[in-house]
């Protein structure tokens, strides 16, 4: 693997993404707004809320996180998948010596900073205005961070690949991104809902990922770690339709 | 298909394709194709659209992998050295883009980071290609033939021993053309070997030391764009207007070397041999029997004659 190229390629899709007007909205300014708004609402300590201390901003911190990777996952991989494939760029780099490993590295490693740097501002945000905080442990905080972004990046890398054109992607994308902005438990409670649908909220790839970054956040035990192993089977199945649909041209 | 010696070079065999068959369900693409490539000349493929062009030069690049047959570039299985080979090779793709975004020289060091060795050549090539003062601009602002060049730049940052040019010009329009055929005689002071696909007769002719003549997957012809035209034995054209319109087109058989008489619309089409003794015969009897020529033009047989010959048909993009 040559690293230069590969730092080179991860390097230049990050800035490209920066280019990229919804990428920008939807995993930077649109979680940062999210949090800056609702939390100005209630700045200081709410009240009789179960985590002492805590503000409404500091609530929303987890799932500003959640959003910032789904977003950048869902908007920035299929999208630009299905454009490079559609305008050939994908083979362009396929006659350079660039292996297929590393051409796939690249463009996830780039996805990782432009997370990194979502996540980062709403920290920023969060620490200036709203002074929130994290009662639980880093380690456990960043390893959830890195576990969702996996996760994400395989489903919208599986959907770029099974989905043929950008336009397509674009649609597809909304589908499953808007949703999950209602159902994963990121400023609705699951248990809002009827019966019927909670099953499938609790099926979203985003609800145990919201839930226990909240936990994280909140310095409240883990409950219910198997829900991990819905993010892994999210993982797994984005993995398996990469490998298996994924095309150059 | 008997490949004819070419005694233009004297040099090693840069590209050797043996047998080179490629389907695609039931469309056979490229059909036992035989041929070689020497060091430094610029071999062109030319056929119509469909012909199996892309098919072909795509396989000696690695892209694609042969059902059956033999393929060495540089000494190396594409199929099997890729990495090896793309290192040492150019490529221009038929319809290349790069990312939308991206600034020329962003691409350009871009690209070059892919290379083990590289030279820092970057400056010398937007020069080279007149693209200094698009350095910054992004890719997808730039017309088709600005894409085009900054295309060839990418294709030649690892200085290239071999450059796959495939569709050079199509697409553009006559200006941007012009320029393409500069660059490629440019690259051919520089010694590089060219291997294009062209469907235009005209480009081939002007451009390649030796032609393949591609049809349905097959390699029909393959040579000099002289030999290939003078090996048609076809005929050359005279052309004219008379002013008298009384003078009967019987007298013109007489004209030396000419083998057939057509009168068509606008004047009078003599098929020779030889279009210089038509020539100096006409205008001689002319001058003898008073009557006055205009528009007087000769056309000599070209490669889409060839083509026409060769396969029955007029060579349509």
């Amino acid at each position: 693997m040559k690293l230069r190229g590969l730092w080179q390629l991860a390097w230049s899709e990050f800035k490209l993404n920066l280019r990229n007007p919804a990428m920008v909205f939807w995993s930077i300014t649109f979680p940062a707004l999210w949090m800056s708004l609702f939390g100005a609402i209630a700045s200081e300590p709410i009240p009789g809320f179960e985590y002492e201390g805590l503000n409404l901003a500091n609530f929303l911190l987890p799932g500003g996180i959640g959003l910032v990777i789904v977003a950048s996952a869902f908007i920035g991989t299929p999208i630009n998948l299905t454009t490079y494939r559609e305008a050939g760029v994908l083979k362009r780099l396929r006659v350079t010596p660039l292996r297929t490993s590393t051409l796939a590295f690249g463009f996830t490693l780039s996805q990782f900073i432009f997370m990194v740097l979502g996540i980062l501002v709403l920290f920023i945000i969060g620490k200036i205005f709203f002074n929130v905080q994290v009662l639980g442990s880093w380690a456990a905080l960043i390893g959830m961070i890195v576990f969702g972004m996996i996760t994400f990046l395989a489903l919208g890398s599986a959907i770029g690949s099974v989905v043929g054109s950008w336009r397509t992607a674009a649609v597809v994308t909304q589908i499953f991104f808007i949703p999950m902005l209602f159902l994963s438990d990121l400023f609705m409670p699951i248990s809002m809902f009827p019966d019927w649908l909670q099953p499938i909220c609790k099926a979203l790839p985003l609800t145990p990922l919201n839930i226990f970054l909240r936990d994280i956040v909140y310095g409240v035990p883990l409950e219910g770690l198997w829900q991990l192993g819905i993010m892994a089977g999210w993982l797994v199945l984005g993995s398996i339709v990469t490998l298996r649909f994924f095309k150059w041209e | 298909m008997t490949t004819a010696p070419y005694k233009g070079f004297n040099m090693s065999v840069i590209v050797k394709c043996e047998h080179l068959t490629k389907s695609y369900g039931d469309l056979i693409a490229v059909n036992d194709v035989s041929f070689r490539v020497e060091e430094g000349e610029i071999f062109g493929l030319v056929g119509p659209n469909g012909a199996g062009k892309t098919t072909l030069i795509e396989m000696i690049e690695g892209l694609r992998t042969p059902d059956s047959g033999l393929i060495k570039a540089l000494g190396l299985d594409p199929t099997k050295q890729g990495d090896e080979l793309k290192e040492r090779i150019g490529v221009l793709l038929q319809t290349t883009s790069i990312q939308p975004d991206i600034k020329v020289k962003e691409a350009l060091r871009l690209f070059a980071s892919f290379y083990q060795r590289a030279p820092d050549n970057a400056e010398e090539l937007l020069h080279t290609l007149s693209l200094e003062d698009k350095a910054d601009s992004r890719f997808k602002k730039l017309s088709g033939g600005l894409k085009q060049r900054v295309a060839i730049a990418l294709a030649l940052v690892n200085d290239p021993e071999i450059l796959f040019l495939d569709e050079l010009t199509t697409g553009l329009d006559p200006q941007a053309r012009r320029n393409m055929w500069d660059l490629v005689e440019t690259m051919r002071t520089q010694g590089k070997t060219i291997f294009l696909t062209t469907h235009y007769m005209e480009e081939a002719e002007k451009l390649c030391d030796r032609v393949g003549i591609i049809d349905y997957g097959k390699i029909i012809a393959l040579d000099t764009p002289r030999n290939l035209v003078n090996n048609l034995s076809a005929e050359s054209k005279v052309t004219f207007n008379i002013e008298d319109k009384d003078v009967a087109t019987s007298k013109f058989e007489l004209v030396g070397a000419v083998s057939r008489v057509e009168k068509v619309e606008d004047g009078i089409i003599l098929y020779t041999r030889d279009g210089n003794v038509t020539l100096q015969e006409l205008v001689r009897l002319a001058d003898k029997q008073k009557f006055r020529l205009s528009n007087l033009r000769t056309e000599s047989p070209s490669l889409d004659d060839v083509f026409l010959t060769l396969t029955g048909r007029e060579m349509r993009e």
